[in-house]
């Protein structure tokens, strides 16, 4: 049971992660503020620094350009100021880089957190309109893309603007013409930005953002249809798509880029280093040969002047990186801003278990509604069968029990209580249920069963095994129940549905929902839910999705679903000889079953013939 | 790095990307040239008559042209260059994916290979377009300024030349041991990532317990090890960083201090020490740039190292001089097949003669679907042959061999287009009225009548929007317009409602008539239409007859069945 954490303590924590989902992103920056700030001031502090050894060359200059006689005592100063200031910047902007990066570690970790705290209580019904894939991509890649914004930006970003601004107002006190003339590359350069943005652009980039993801659809088409695409023909359809996607994606992206690149060509071209040289000797050199400017007040523009340039540079170059943080972060917030099924604020207990449905319907999108007015009772102490057509409604109402979703009118009553009205820890205490789809940890056999009883005794959980036909297989196992699955064994799907079951029956609720397609696994699965079914009885409620027509006959009351409402509803017996869907289904289906009896009739003969 | 990216980029590119960057070498080492002509344009300036500086300032100006127009080029080369590889590069994984044994697809591959065809790929190409050209130019132009200070005044030239290998080393040393903690850093994300989509399919039964968020101790667990790793990367990433700022850094001040004692003895002229500092100052930015480059590039490495191992994966080998059977009974010789270290079939042998029926019957892992998977060649065998009309799968062109057998599997996979698409993918070349009939023989006209648009219904991904029913008849009226000699079913009607049942029952009726068949099956209903059955245990058949006298004989294959019948015993 060391895994997996006891859910006592859930209330308290669950309390402040409700304050916090729901806000978004900014509660969780909030307590790294000061460390926000001091990797700004330390950034800030060693950037300024660096510029120290410029000036010093300035100064060195200055000395040495002076006619006169030159002060030695005045070069070391300098020099060994120029040598300090380098210092002081390796240590500040290393520590800042330090800190950002450090924080960056934890407020991952802390978004990682809380996204697992929001998934855990959006509905259920949410989860399937999205893709597992999805999901799994905002929690690990869509948070570390949000890198930048947290490890870089606040840094880098401020020091590329308060460095230039520094040096901008250190030259214009040495000589205001040349200054204006060293900016003419962040002009021109500036100047190049709204081509970039025209709506040709725009268009052009959503276009390829559009085809990549194209491909990625072909690709996945493609490599999940796999065994489909090889047995047709070798592949040649899906291969084709792919193809065309990747030829529609290249076209889009050389139109992009091909109109693109003259522009960013010309906006390097300005910002280059030769460039900016080239202007500032220009200016200088005719300021200098007209007598304006001392020669020396040029040294300070060949070596501050290149940084000017710095914020434009540091627009583009950070910019995508940016932006796809910010995509990152909307689709972070879309998983936190997600409303979990309300918890009722004063939860009323349950008496009994008797289970009713009132006049629900239910749609998961629009008003397409899946079940159209579903009135029914299942008394404690019954089993009660659902047949119908795929497509009927018959999963979606099974669900509705253990509250997947919340009908979308009318209302599920358990034990005379609304299900919205119990508290939901109570309510998984009474309902259990055994899905198709079942999904087994990678964690250990015994901590597999005993997902919903934290303490269980082992005793009950080899107990619960052997009833869903489990237990053999599981000593089988290289080391039994706490073989970890997935790592040291793997299970088929028939012993998967098994341990789901020895699961349902571990918890042993008061309610069970089963849907029997799990018995089709194989004979072993088929025999444990007939044991199950058969054994649990007793005082609890059961509904199940019927497949057997054993189980329909067994059963105290069938209820026939057809596009989302109950057509029929009676005893077996009773539906038979009203002679309406039930029996026409009954009858077309007899000749199945009557099939499999013989064929059971031969096995049994077989046994008993030994 | 090169060299890999040269190996995934394969023979026909690779000429190409060493065009442009022996190109983008030419463009780094001009505009370290360029910068020579600065030192007579500054000395002049310094000098007593500036107006001389304006012919070699001319000269600087035709510099700096040349160094745009190489770098225009350049770049452009470097697009195009990148843009041909991109497409090449999707084609030739498109072609590898295509290629590769059905065996190799598992299902975490299904991300995997997406995340890497998509994204990854292009993170991989850009190296070319974005990052190769700016890494060449941090690294030659500096060292270019280094020779030209060296032609102007060897002591201080040398000076800065010293600072060279100790750069070079941190680059190499800081790679490496980022490269370590990187590999481990991937480890944990997949293992956190595992965990998520485990806790996300989850979701019902962990609420149950409880288990959501934080109390979900091995996703939370998962995040902390992430966080470690993360951090570690980062440290182990500082002192690279640090190292090569402290050497830039020293290597100026070295530059400062030894320009200053020199032009204090005289040795130097102040317009020469002044020059040699403003290009010494041009050196250290690029310099300091390269470790800020070194994360992106290894974020592509990683990438390429991705698609260099799917690219290297073999492919089943096609055959030299392939044949044709011409028959269709099934046999396997004495086949063995291992996965891994566990031998899935164990010297197996058996016969199927052609328009015969063969039940395969078994507890779950004794190999039921590799028998069928092998037979289809999705994988070859470790020892033994198998055999279609008496010639060896190995010696049958995969597009021949895939030609004489249809396959059903118990999921099927459609893809997002309409049910009219999908079944036409049987037989493209099908008429109407083929494609039709294949439609009411697998029961399928049904399904369509009910279905909003008809045969123009949409599927979804995957056939999400039909149910597993309806699916199963889309794959058996496909089937049955392939019209194949040779049939597999792989536990078709396992998951079915009665309702649907008999539906697809009907179908795999129609489509196993006259046709040789292999079935997986554990529907006694099905297996009683086969003329043989065999009970596979461990890899091994166990028992082998008919449905009728393997029951008489009672052994494991009766018992089998007397499971789904013994009597449930109450507590």
């Amino acid at each position: 049971m060391n895994a997996i954490d006891p859910a006592e303590g859930e209330r308290a924590t669950s309390s402040a992660a409700e304050a916090a989902a729901g806000q978004g992103v900014k509660p969780l920056l909030r307590p790294h503020r000061w460390s926000f700030a001091a990797v700004v001031v330390l950034q800030i502090i060693g950037a300024l620094a660096g510029l120290a050894p410029l000036l010093a060359v300035v100064e060195l200059g200055r000395a040495l350009l002076s006619p006169g006689p030159v002060d030695h005592d005045h070069v070391w100063f300098v020099v060994i100021a120029g040598a300090v200031g380098l210092f002081v910047r390796l240590v500040f902007t290393s520590a800042s880089s330090g800190i950002g990066h450090l924080v960056d570690n934890h407020v991952q970790l802390a978004f990682r957190r809380q996204l697992a705290l929001g998934l855990g209580r959006a509905p259920i019904g949410w989860f399937s309109r999205r893709r597992t894939g999805e999901l799994t991509k905002v929690v690990q890649e869509d948070v570390s893309a949000v890198h930048p914004f947290i490890a870089h930006t606040p840094g880098e970003l401020v020091a590329a603007f308060v460095v230039p601004l520094a040096s901008l107002i250190y030259l214009f006190t040495v000589d205001w013409r040349l200054t204006l003339i060293t900016l003419i590359p962040v002009v021109l350069a500036i100047a190049h930005v709204p081509l970039m943005m025209t709506p040709a652009r725009i268009r052009e980039e959503k276009e390829f953002d559009a085809s990549l993801g194209v491909i990625a659809n072909s690709v996945v088409e493609f490599v999940q249809g796999i065994a489909v695409v090889k047995s047709f023909g070798g592949g040649e359809r899906a291969h084709r798509r792919f193809r065309t996607a990747v030829d529609d994606f290249v076209g889009t992206f050389l139109r992009w880029v091909t109109n693109l690149s003259p522009i960013a060509a010309g906006m390097k071209l300005v910002l280059s280093p030769p460039f900016v040289l080239l202007v500032v000797l220009i200016g200088g050199t005719l300021l200098i040969t007209s007598g304006s400017m001392a020669p020396a007040d040029l040294l300070p523009f060949l070596l501050l002047g290149l940084g000017l340039t710095a914020p434009v540079a540091a627009l583009g170059h950070g910019f995508d990186d940016m932006r796809a943080a910010a995509r990152a972060v909307g689709r972070i917030k879309e998983v936190l801003d997600v409303k979990p099924l309300p918890e009722p604020a004063r939860p009323v207990a349950p008496q009994g278990h008797r289970v009713e449905l009132r006049d629900v319907r239910f749609a998961y999108e629009g008003d397409h509604e899946v079940l159209r007015g579903i009135d029914l009772v299942l008394e404690p102490g019954t089993v009660t069968a659902i047949v119908g057509p795929s497509g009927s409604g018959k999963s979606t109402l099974v669900r509705l029990l253990p509250r997947f979703f919340d009908p979308t009118h009318g209302s599920v009553l358990l034990g005379g209580v609304d299900l919205r009205e119990i508290d939901s820890r109570e309510l998984y205490r009474k309902v259990s249920f055994v899905f198709q789809d079942v999904r087994l940890l990678r964690a250990s056999v015994t901590d597999n069963i005993a997902l919903a009883v934290p303490h269980a005794d082992p005793d009950d959980v080899v107990r619960a095994a052997r009833l869903a036909n489990i237990h053999d297989r599981i000593l089988e196992l290289p080391r039994g129940y706490d073989t970890v699955i997935g790592e040291e064994a793997e299970l088929s799907g028939g012993e998967a549905q098994r341990i789901a079951l020895a699961r349902a029956l571990l918890a042993d609720a008061p309610v069970l929902v089963l849907d029997e397609a799990t018995a089709f696994a194989d004979p072993q699965t088929e025999w444990a839910v007939r044991q199950a079914l058969t054994t649990l009885g007793g005082d609890r409620t059961i509904l199940v999705i019927a497949h057997r027509l054993e189980t329909i006959a067994d059963a105290d009351t069938v209820v026939v679903l057809e596009g989302g409402e109950i057509v029929e509803h009676g005893s077996p017996a009773e539906l038979l000889a009203r002679d309406g869907r039930f029996a026409e289904f009954w009858r077309s289906h007899r000749s199945a079953v009557a099939d499999e009896i013989e064929t059971r009739a031969g096995v049994l003969q077989g046994e008993q013939s030994q | 790095m090169i060299r890999m990216l040269l190996r995934v980029l394969g023979p026909e590119y690779a000429r190409a990307m060493r065009r442009t960057v022996a190109l983008m070498t030419v463009t780094a080492i001009a505009e370290g040239l360029s910068y020579a002509l600065l030192v007579p344009v500054l000395r002049e300036l310094f000098g007593d008559t500036p107006s001389n500086a304006v012919p070699w300032l001319i000269g600087f100006g035709a510099g700096v042209a040349v160094c745009a127009v190489l770098r225009y080029m350049s770049e452009l080369s470097g697009f195009r260059v990148g843009t041909t590889l991109l497409r090449g590069m999707y084609y030739r994984l498109g072609d590898h994916l295509a290629r590769l044994p059905i065996g190799w697809y598992g299902r975490d591959r299904v991300g995997e290979v997406s995340v890497m065809a998509s994204r990854g790929l292009l993170q991989a190409m850009s190296v070319a377009a974005h990052l190769l050209g700016p890494f060449v130019s941090a690294m030659v132009t500096p060292l270019t300024i280094v020779a030209v200070m060296i032609a102007f005044n060897w002591q201080l030239g040398l000076a800065a030349l010293l600072g060279a290998p100790i750069v070079a080393l941190i680059q190499i040393w800081t790679a490496r041991s980022i490269a370590s903690t990187d590999a481990a850093r991937h480890e944990r994300d997949k293992e956190a990532s595992g965990r998520v989509i485990e806790y996300l399919q989850a979701q019902p039964v962990l609420r149950v317990g409880g288990r959501t968020g934080e109390r979900f101790t091995l996703l939370d667990n998962a995040l902390k090890e992430v966080q470690r790793a993360a951090r570690r990367t980062v440290l182990s990433a500082l002192p690279g960083i640090v190292g090569m700022t402290l050497t830039v850094q020293a290597i100026f001040t070295a530059l400062l201090v030894l320009g200053a004692y020199l032009v204090l003895g005289g040795t130097i002229g102040a317009a020469e020490i002044l020059t040699i500092l403003v290009l010494a100052a041009r050196c250290a930015e690029p310099l300091l740039s390269l470790s800020e480059m070194g994360g992106k590039l290894r974020a592509a490495r990683a990438q390429l190292a991705r698609l260099d191992t799917v690219l290297r994966t073999e492919p089943l080998p096609e055959p030299g001089r392939p044949v044709e059977p011409r028959h269709h009974d099934l046999r396997f010789e004495s086949v063995t097949f291992r996965r891994g270290d566990r031998t899935v079939l164990d010297d197996l042998s058996l016969t199927v003669p052609e328009g015969q029926r063969l039940a395969v019957v078994g507890p779950s892992g004794a190999g039921k679907s590799t028998l069928l998977q092998v037979l289809a060649r999705f994988f070859d065998v470790d020892a033994g042959a198998v055999r279609i009309g008496g010639v060896d799968v190995r010696e049958i062109s995969t597009q021949e061999l895939m030609r004489r057998i249809a396959i059903v599997f118990q999921d099927v996979y459609l893809f997002d287009g309409t049910i009219e698409e999908n079944v036409r993918l049987g037989r493209p070349d099908a008429d109407d009225a083929e494609v039709r009939a294949a439609a009411t023989a697998a029961r399928l006209d049904e399904v369509i009548e009910r279905l909003p648009g008809g045969w123009e219904a949409k599927v979804g991904e995957g056939g999400a929007l039909l149910s597993g029913g309806e699916r199963q008849r889309v794959a058996i009226a496909r089937a049955l317009l392939k019209d194949a000699p040779i049939v597999l079913l792989d536990e078709v009607t396992s998951a079915l409602d009665p309702l649907n049942e008999a539906a697809v029952h009907e179908g795999i009726e129609r489509l196993m008539a006259g046709r040789t068949v292999v079935m997986v099956t554990h529907r006694m209903r099905t297996v009683k239409s086969a003329d043989r059955v065999v009970f596979l245990d461990g890899g091994r058949i166990v028992e082998e007859g008919s449905h009728d006298e393997l029951l008489r004989r009672g052994g494991r294959y009766a018992d089998f069945w007397a499971i789904s019948m013994a009597p449930v015993t109450s507590e």
